[in-house]
């Protein structure tokens, strides 16, 4: 199976936009009517759920809301002005940027090793690559309570083990520090499952050759990890440093909202909840679309990035 | 390779005894960390289900543990604490989508894979950047739309914006193309239409990819979270991933009873799990991970 495949989900898309292929040399059914009827349920669905009311939050985000919602007036650039000045807004922004960074980091470090031990052992490797993906069908809302739970400051079990074997109080809801790394590790913890899943596929391309040639000359495992199979699934690891960092920013609502509601002190406010509140806790529609904008310049550029960046570190495939 | 070609390449005073019980212990260690790490991964969830079990949130020891509510917890989180009416909710929220996403999906790859037609790349590109827009940078005027459709509280809310798929599309797309064409061309020789060809041909042809898209397709429906949060209000229609946060509310003795909330955490977790193991050898192929 090529590279191709193997990225399964967005990555491909985009490497087969810019191949700006679709196919066409299989052409056997006629009718140009007959194709649009085909594609018509999904244009439709697209048209009027995703691409209209995306349109139509960069218009709102022009207006600015009054009392609650139930008045309009333009303001132009008026509500950008707002959040770039805004300091909560700033503050949200900057730990969004930190939160993703330390969740693509944690998640592809530990993804990495494990991954890796799961490509070299045999014995018992099916039942180890089920322990090692279940997270992946983990619903966040799950993964977040239970960590509430397990490291509640007053009853949490890994709160007294902690608190047993090191000076430190576990004192996060009153913390922001704490409340940001426990937010981390339980959206670390859901995502390990997504990565290893990529991993072990780029590493099962990497030819058996030259791992057997490695290990003749007594190159230790750790180098080989990090001097053969790292460079070589360099692609990989790219669309998932895109894939991870998507997930921080738009896949990890649920945990802010069980877990921190954004606190304490505004620690855990990443933009996607703050975005949530200005809308539907303070029914402000317009500020809240000119977060959205913001939100999907962002995606746009991590898309775009990915598109470059896979172009010049390709190894293989 | 041999074993006469790693004792070329070593010390002489190395016995082959001595190598092989390196590579032994060396193993060994492989499996002593890769044990290690899959626990570390199961600990929280292992915990959870430990505390569903028990009658009070709060174990400090080995012996306070005891199991005579389990069934009561799982009982009463499903049918007084209404868990099982959410779960029914995301049961149909998750197979309206994975079916219709499934159906649409198909027709839109045979348009795009099978046929000419005027403007076809600039189409396809339409339902790939799709991709650029998950639902926080649409969520106010999605919300205005469907409310205003009269959609709140319904399964067209839950269900209809999530049918359109450029993951879909795309990867039944990929695997339409390599299907061999002299196929397509006895096909169309025996003179099969289209929709003929994609039941009869396409469909059984692209079996284990068609099982690996739908998992995708289930687990995701099954976690959305934000969607439903704001659409739904009425408790009837709330899903499961709702739910844990309404159960949140459940108090007992004047704190938050968390058997209870480990418990629909348990239920709410079960069947995205047991869809990935029961099928994880489409989903890996999807994947692109070959097993041998």
């Amino acid at each position: 199976m090529g590279q191709r495949e193997i990225y399964g989900e967005r990555g491909s898309v985009l490497e087969s936009l810019k191949e700006g292929r679709t196919g066409e040399a299989i052409d056997h059914f006629r009718g140009g009517l007959a194709a649009y009827l085909l594609l018509l349920p999904t244009l439709v669905v697209s048209l009027v759920f995703l691409y209209y009311p995306a349109l139509r939050a960069v218009e709102l985000s022009l207006y600015q809301t009054l009392m609650f919602g139930a008045r309009r007036s333009y303001v132009g650039l008026g509500n950008y002005v707002s959040l770039a000045t805004s300091s909560t807004y700033q503050w949200s922004v900057i730990i969004t940027v930190v939160f993703a960074a330390i969740v693509v980091v944690g998640v592809m470090g530990f993804s990495l090793v494990v991954s890796f031990l799961l490509h070299e052992i045999e014995i018992g490797k099916s039942a180890y690559l089920i322990a090692a993906i279940w997270p992946y069908a983990l619903p966040p809302a799950v993964a977040g309570i239970v960590f509430l739970f397990l490291i509640h400051p007053t009853i949490g079990m890994f709160t007294s083990v902690i608190e047993g074997l090191t000076p430190l109080t576990v004192d996060w809801f009153s913390r922001g520090r704490q409340a940001f790394l426990v937010v981390t590790i339980a959206v670390i913890w859901k995502q390990i499952g997504y990565n290893v899943i990529f991993m072990i596929a780029g590493m099962n391309n990497v030819p058996k050759t030259l791992t057997e040639a490695a290990e003749l000359d007594g190159v230790s495992r750790w180098n080989r990890l990090l001097r053969i199979y790292v460079p070589l699934i360099s692609p990989t690891l790219l669309f998932l440093v895109v894939m991870n960092t998507i997930y921080a920013f738009f896949g990890t609502f649920a945990f802010i909202d069980l877990m921190t509601q954004g606190g304490p002190g505004g620690a855990t406010n990443i933009m996607i909840f703050d975005l949530y509140r200005n809308a539907f806790e303070f029914n402000n529609h317009g500020l809240a679309s000119a977060q959205s904008v913001i939100l999907f310049a962002i995606v746009s550029v991590l898309m775009y990035a990915q598109l470059r960046l896979s172009d010049r570190h390709v190894h293989y495939g | 390779m041999s074993k006469t070609t790693v004792t070329r390449h070593l010390p002489d005073s190395i016995t082959r005894a001595e190598i092989d019980g390196t590579l032994r212990s060396d193993r060994l260690w492989l499996h002593v960390g890769l044990f290690l790490s899959v626990l570390l991964m199961a600990l929280p969830l292992l915990l959870a289900f430990v505390i569903s079990l028990q009658s009070r949130g709060v174990i400090t020891s080995v012996s306070q543990l005891s199991f005579d509510r389990a069934f009561e917890n799982y009982r009463a989180v499903l049918i007084d604490y209404n868990m099982g009416r959410y779960m029914f909710n995301s049961f149909v929220m998750s197979i309206v989508i994975v079916v219709g996403k499934l159906a649409i999906s198909l027709l839109a790859a045979l348009a795009i894979v099978y046929y000419r037609f005027p403007f076809k790349n600039f189409m396809f590109m339409v339902i790939l950047l799709t991709l650029m827009l998950p639902v926080p940078v649409r969520i106010v005027p999605l919300f205005e739309l469907v409310a205003g459709l009269g959609w709140a509280n319904t399964f067209l809310a839950l269900t209809i914006p999530y049918l359109a798929s450029a993951t879909t599309v795309f990867l039944l797309r990929q695997h339409f193309l390599s299907i061999p064409v002299s196929l397509v061309e006895q096909a169309k020789l025996d003179g099969i239409g289209p929709i003929k060809f994609l039941v009869y041909v396409l469909i059984p042809m692209s079996k284990g990819m068609i099982a690996g898209v739908c998992v995708i397709m289930f687990i995701y429906a099954w976690n959305q979270y934000l969607w439903p949060l704001i659409i739904i209000d009425s408790q009837e229609m709330q899903v499961s991933q709702v739910g844990i946060r309404l159960l949140q509310g459940v108090v007992e003795t004047g704190d938050i009873a968390w058997p209870i909330v480990m418990a629909g955490s348990i239920v709410t977790l079960i069947p995205p799990l047991l869809v990935l193991v029961l099928f994880r050898r489409p989903l890996l192929e999807t994947f692109g991970v070959q097993q041998k």
